[in-house]
């Protein structure tokens, strides 16, 4: 500990050494700790990129949601016309619920899978160092990469049909990907396996936090597996258990790229999200306007999910 | 004294920081901002002999448009072409984003029409294309010049004549007994493959443009032998997809398609890769892919023959008919420094000799003189008759009014095939996607 704090403390005294009368007596002047390090404005060309990248862009995209923009030449202020459209349109509702579905599928389906591989590894096992590896990988890999690898999977001719029909169930053989009742579900199971990891790695760091002591005097005063977990576990993780699905819920309202390389949208639109509509609009259809309609109604649904998710589970009301 | 001037140092060096500070982000501001002021390449003095191209790749070989430009340079070895081929799947936007950026190539390759990403008309509207000259106007395709621009004047220069039907392994189709003639003993050859674990046609079932591509070739004897001004019929709204007999019967065949087991297996998910395996592997004989394809397929696939064919119309009917039509062209950005160069390259592309050797390279029709060309024993024999009877048109979707009418189409059939569309709910919403 000490040795990873020394550089911090040096480094803290480097301008103080150049600003100061050599001779002076150190405690004449107030100290300056390693928290006083530094000068506000030293933000400023991280403040200023992030305003121009992040706020201005956005707002200016917001603007468009407003107009008949179709991404190249001259546009109309159509007020809330293209908001109008998408609420009367039954394939962006059919798209709404998709992305509803895949969120809250994969953040309840990824949690519990992270918290019970988390519990599996907290401690006992001798391989969990490795283990915690290859569960957490998904997360690592490029989504896009992984997704082409489980398109090939459960693709007519890959290695799932093939499995299926060497175990004699050639007849459950589908195409999954292009199946209007499957589709979902192929897309959800993906979603799930990549998710598993990061709700894994918070849960562990909540379950490093909790004291065994208080497990060991609930066993001894006879608390079974379940009780303790319910009673002396889940209280003391319940921030990680916040922040688990609360990203969760923000990264799933949003998803994009495993869904366009594993179905674009398809089999006609069963597994169309906000997101993927929002590309195909704005940058397929040249519809630049309803598209950026689109992404603010995406965002106002993230907002709100995210808002309530926070509501729902922080551990103390008067937070 | 020391102090002052060590303070001083600290001040100068605070001042700097702060210079720093904002020069960081004025600099990073500049850096974005000044990417639309730069344009595609630089002009060069003197009469400017160097342009920039760009064009849409979408396999490993190499883009006839580069071919021409390259024998371009070596018949003008004074100029000088900068390519910028771009992926096929992100060329519309790409070029869209570099005109309104307006630092796009000084030529690029555009489609006619409004259907697409990269169509004519709307960048026309947009001020982005360059009017051309009577070199263009001569290789206008009969009845299309209101694809190629408005008021009279042409802002695409038709590069060659693409048959849109189907592309068959002939080898594989005589292996099978032939390739039927009609649509009924289709049917029956669709069930005697599909018995033998092969497929009359393989479809890229989750490619929205392959199911869109099959939907237009069966609409063709069905709608457009009949009637083909039917475009103009329903932007004069003088009739309507869902109302129109012919549409209804054509998205009805992909039905009767389905259950005649013409597809190969997993249609309904199937890629591009689908289609090119399965034609070159003669598992498939045929496939609805855009007609010069022919020339790559036989290539990958050595000692299989390849033909482009009409789809079979009913026996007897005689409405056999093919989509054939100039479905890009070359067109000049009017914000270009180099307007002149590329002019002169447009010039000597429109020549008799050019356009014979680019519809070469790529395995196409030349975009002039179709009237004296030799179809006998090439890949075009099967639909030589029907190009000199005339018995063919535009492909329909460069004549509708935006890329949603064709995206409903599109997926709509994978719709019909997945079992989740009628055909009717298809055509109501592409006459949605008409009136948007």
């Amino acid at each position: 500990m000490t040795a990873t704090m020394q550089p911090k403390s040096e480094a803290a005294e480097a301008p103080r050494r150049g600003k100061r009368t050599p001779g002076t007596g150190e405690n004449t002047r107030p100290r300056r700790g390693p928290m006083q390090f530094g000068h506000w404005w030293w933000a400023l060309p991280g403040i200023a990129l992030v305003f121009a990248i992040h706020y201005v862009a956005t707002g200016i995209g917001g603007f468009f949601a407003f107009t008949n923009w179709t991404g190249i030449g001259s546009f109309k202020i159509t007020g809330w016309a293209n908001f109008e459209a998408i609420f009367k349109d039954p394939t962006k509702l059919g798209a709404l619920s998709n992305t509803l579905f895949l969120a809250f599928g994969s953040v309840l389906l990824g949690n519990i899978a992270g918290l019970v591989i988390a519990l599996g590894l907290n401690r006992v096992l001798k391989t969990r160092y490795i283990l915690r590896t290859l569960f957490f990988m998904p997360v690592v890999l490029s989504p896009l990469a992984t997704a082409y690898i489980w398109k090939y999977i459960f693709d007519f001719d890959g290695p799932l049909n093939a499995f299926l029909t060497a175990i004699g169930a050639g007849d459950q053989a589908k195409p999954w990907l292009a199946d209007p009742q499957w589709a979902i579900w192929t897309v959800l199971v993906v979603l799930v396996w990549s998710s598993t990891g990061f709700a894994m790695v918070i849960f562990m760091a909540g379950l490093a936090g909790v004291p065994v002591d208080v497990e060991e005097a609930a066993a001894i005063d006879g608390a079974n597996l379940w009780q303790r977990f319910r009673n002396v576990t889940l209280p003391a993780i319940r921030p990680a258990v916040a922040i688990a699905t609360t990203l969760g819920i923000v990264q799933g309202l949003r998803v994009f790229d495993p869904i366009m390389a594993l179905t674009g949208g398809g089999p006609a639109g069963a597994t169309e999200t906000l997101a993927t509509l929002v590309y195909k609009q704005a940058f397929a259809l040249g519809n630049f306007g309803g598209g950026a309609a689109l992404a603010l109604v995406l965002a106002a649904i993230i907002l709100i999910f995210a808002v309530l998710q926070q509501r729902l589970t922080r551990s103390n009301p008067e937070d | 004294m020391k102090s002052e001037r060590l303070d001083m140092t600290q001040h100068r060096r605070n001042s700097g920081l702060k210079v720093g500070a904002l020069a960081v982000p004025t600099v990073a501001a500049l850096i974005l901002t000044g990417c639309s002021a730069s344009t595609g390449s630089s002009s060069s003095s003197g009469g400017s002999q160097e342009f920039s191209l760009s064009f849409a790749t979408s396999n490993t070989i190499e883009s006839p448009f580069q071919v021409l430009a390259e024998n371009y340079m070596k018949s003008h070895p004074n100029v000088k072409i900068t390519f910028n081929p771009q992926p096929n799947d992100s060329y519309d936007q790409t070029l869209r984003t570099q005109l309104q950026a307006g630092n796009a190539s000084d030529v690029v390759v555009t489609s006619p029409g409004s259907g697409t990403g990269r169509s004519i008309l709307p960048l026309v509207q947009a001020g982005f294309l360059e009017p051309l000259d009577d070199a263009a106007k001569q290789l206008l395709p009969e009845g299309s010049a209101s694809t190629f621009g408005s008021d009279g004047k042409v802002y695409g220069q038709a590069t060659e004549i693409t048959i849109s039907a189907l592309v068959s392994n002939e080898t594989a189709a005589d292996a099978a007994g032939g390739f039927p003639a009609d649509y009924s003993s289709l049917q029956q050859q669709c069930k005697a493959l599909e018995s033998s674990g092969k497929s009359l046609f393989a479809l890229a079932g989750s490619a929205p443009p392959n199911t869109g591509l099959m939907a237009m070739s069966l609409a063709a004897s069905r709608v457009y032998a009949e009637d083909p001004k039917w475009n103009d019929k329903r932007a004069a709204k003088e009739t309507t997809f869902a109302g129109s007999d012919g549409w209804k019967a054509a998205l009805e065949a992909v039905n009767t398609l389905k259950d005649a087991g013409c597809f190969q297996k997993g249609a309904a998910g199937g890629g591009f890769d689908a289609i090119t395996k399965g034609l070159a592997s003669g598992t498939s004989l045929s496939g609805f892919i855009p007609a010069p394809s022919w020339k790559q397929l036989q290539s990958a696939a050595g000692g299989s023959q390849f033909a482009v064919r009409p789809f079979p119309a009913e026996q007897g009917s005689g409405k056999s008919y093919v989509f054939a039509s100039a479905n890009y062209a070359f067109s000049i950005n009017a914000a270009s420094k180099n307007k002149d160069a590329a002019k002169a390259f447009l010039d000597w592309a429109a020549q008799p000799e050019q356009t014979k050797a680019f519809a070469e390279i790529d395995g196409a029709l030349p975009v002039s003189g179709l009237d004296k060309y030799d179809f006998d024993g090439g890949a075009y024999k099967n639909v030589g008759g029907l190009i000199k009877d005339g018995k063919y048109g535009p492909l329909p979707n460069i004549q509708w009014p935006n890329s949603a009418v064709y995206d409903a189409l599109a997926t709509g059939v994978q719709g019909i095939i997945t079992g989740q569309k009628s055909p009717d709910q298809v055509l109501q919403a592409m006459d949605a996607a008409w009136e948007q």
